[in-house]
């Protein structure tokens, strides 16, 4: 039998993770969730997942920023730098408004693609499609 | 993350103070450095950024108190504790007027520079504490509506996303009556969550001061982003995005991210209160001053009556052909956008036919007084 692709969910809403998780798995995804960047790093190295999905604001504001930066970046995290990662966030994406950064916003980099939350079922899995085929 | 040693910088010419110094700190688990004159220790000061430095008043060339003006103008955290050569009350004083945080008088003991420096490093301490209180004051100062907005959306996202759940099926299998009744308390949940962010994005508005983070923005570049948000929106109802080519400069001054709200919120409204398989025509064309966009659609259009108060807050139209799900804040948003921006929005309407909005946008952005 074939591996199913594994994704790991990082956001401080358990209500959220629990939603994410039910749509994932009915669609035959395996997952694992980490509700903290911390735990979320943690993860990345036991679980080794082939996608992220990443909230922006967990508890601190930009957590979300940093952390995707740092996966995407740092030499710790040589193994995971093409681990495509997909923000998810209540900040409205359509008006491509974004957070006040305190300077060093440029250089920063960003996610593979964003979603708004709450996620359409459909819209989610079809963007996960476009960086992992089953 | 690993605690960092304190760093303590001496700034001493000789040589045996340096190396005296050095040793009773390190014995204090600190990391030290060593300069032998003022230029070379401001230079160290810069590059390294120690948590104290220990500065002689007298070295030759630059002196300890240029050194300690410089260093606690640019270091203000930085713990400053001077070396008086002579025992002189006056260049003591002197110096804490300068921003020393502390004294010592030559010749002194292992023991007195250590009470000095544990000082020293209880200083240090809180003032990086203060430091990162502050910062964290003010981030939370300028993202105030940010975080009450995550705050208020973050519950109805999540009640929004477990209906999804029931509805995609992914909780098992439900009956029809049961589909139907959740999926008109998803849509009113959804409108909630509309309505929350509709007035966030107002009240941002009123609280952030417009006129910041003015940049040069390609018009042509930001309509072509929005294109592509809205493409599966108008795809729903079978309605086509066209973005006109345009010759000429697309660029104005202005704030991207309220220049975006403004466009999003005049074709997500053309699209709306479109017929289906209808178009919406953007074009974009460059005047000496400025920039006009329009936004043109083949909708529903908007009585005559209704034109002048479309842009008022929570303004609908009752449409005889749809009814509207909106708040009734989208042009008044926009509109609110356009007037910071120094500019002009205009609307033409044909009831049954389409209407127009046209946005005026000047290349300079000034900035009210
Ligand atoms: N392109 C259009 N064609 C026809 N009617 C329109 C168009 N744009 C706006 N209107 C009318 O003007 C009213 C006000 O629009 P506005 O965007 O301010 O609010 P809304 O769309 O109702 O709600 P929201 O705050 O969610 O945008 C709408 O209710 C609609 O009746
Ligand atoms: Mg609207």
């Amino acid at each position: 039998m074939k591996e199913n692709k594994k994704i790991l969910v990082i956001d401080d809403d358990p209500d959220f993770q629990e939603a994410v998780t039910s749509i994932l798995k009915s669609a035959d995804y395996e997952v694992v969730t980490a509700s903290n960047p911390e735990e979320g790093k943690e993860k990345i190295f036991s679980e080794k997942p082939n996608l992220i999905l990443l909230d922006i604001m967990m508890d601190s504001l930009f957590d979300g920023f940093s952390l995707c930066h740092t996966i995407k970046t740092s030499k710790e995290f040589k193994e995971f730098n093409d681990t495509p990662i997909i923000f998810v966030s209540a900040v409205k994406e359509q008006t491509g408004s974004r957070f006040q950064f305190d300077g060093d916003e440029e250089g920063m980099v960003g996610p593979d693609d964003y979603i708004d939350k709450p996620v359409k079922a459909d819209k989610l899995l079809v963007t996960i499609e476009k960086f992992i085929n089953k | 993350m690993s605690e960092r040693k304190p760093l303590v910088l001496i700034i001493d010419d000789e040589e045996p103070i340096r190396n005296a110094c050095s040793f009773i700190v390190k014995g204090m688990n600190c990391d030290t450095a060593l300069a032998g004159d003022g230029e070379q220790g401001l230079k160290m000061i810069k590059e390294m950024k120690p948590d104290i430095s220990i500065i002689d008043l007298k070295l030759p060339q630059m002196d300890g108190f240029e050194v300690l003006e410089k260093s606690t103008a640019l270091f203000p955290n930085m713990v400053a504790i001077v070396i008086t050569g002579y025992a002189t009350v006056d260049h003591a004083v002197e110096a804490m007027k300068r921003g020393a945080f502390d004294f010592i008088p030559k010749p002194f003991t292992p023991e007195e520079l250590r009470v000095i420096i544990k000082r020293g490093l209880d200083r240090r301490s809180l003032l990086l504490e203060r430091e990162t209180l502050r910062r964290e004051k003010k981030l939370l100062e300028e993202n105030f509506i940010t975080i009450v907005s995550h705050q208020l959306k973050s519950p109805i996202a999540a009640i929004v996303q477990y209906f999804e759940v029931i509805l995609t099926g992914a909780a098992g299998e439900i009956s029809k009556e049961t589909l139907d009744i959740i999926t008109k308390a998803k849509i009113r949940a959804e409108s909630l969550l509309n309505m929350v962010n509709d007035w966030l994005d107002l009240s941002r508005m009123n609280h952030q001061q417009m006129g910041e983070d003015i940049k040069s923005v390609p018009l042509g570049k930001l309509l072509e982003k929005q294109v592509g948000f809205l493409e599966s929106l108008a795809g729903k109802e079978g309605i086509s995005l066209i973005l006109e080519p345009y010759t000429g400069s697309d660029v104005v001054q202005g704030n991207e991210t309220f220049l975006d709200q403004l466009f999003y919120n005049l074709i997500s409204n053309a699209i709306t209160y479109n017929k289906p398989h209808g178009s919406v025509t953007i074009s974009l064309k460059t005047e000496k001053d400025g920039v006009f966009v329009s936004v043109s659609d083949t909708g529903i259009g908007i009585p005559s009556e209704h034109l002048p108060l479309i842009f008022e807050q929570f303004y609908r139209v009752r449409h005889k052909t749809k009814k509207s799900k909106g708040t009734g804040l989208g042009l008044s948003i926009a509109k609110k956008i356009v007037d910071s921006h120094h500019g002009r929005i205009d609307v033409e309407s044909k009831e049954g036919k389409g209407s127009t909005f046209t946005v005026f946008l000047p290349k300079t952005f000034h900035k009210t007084t």
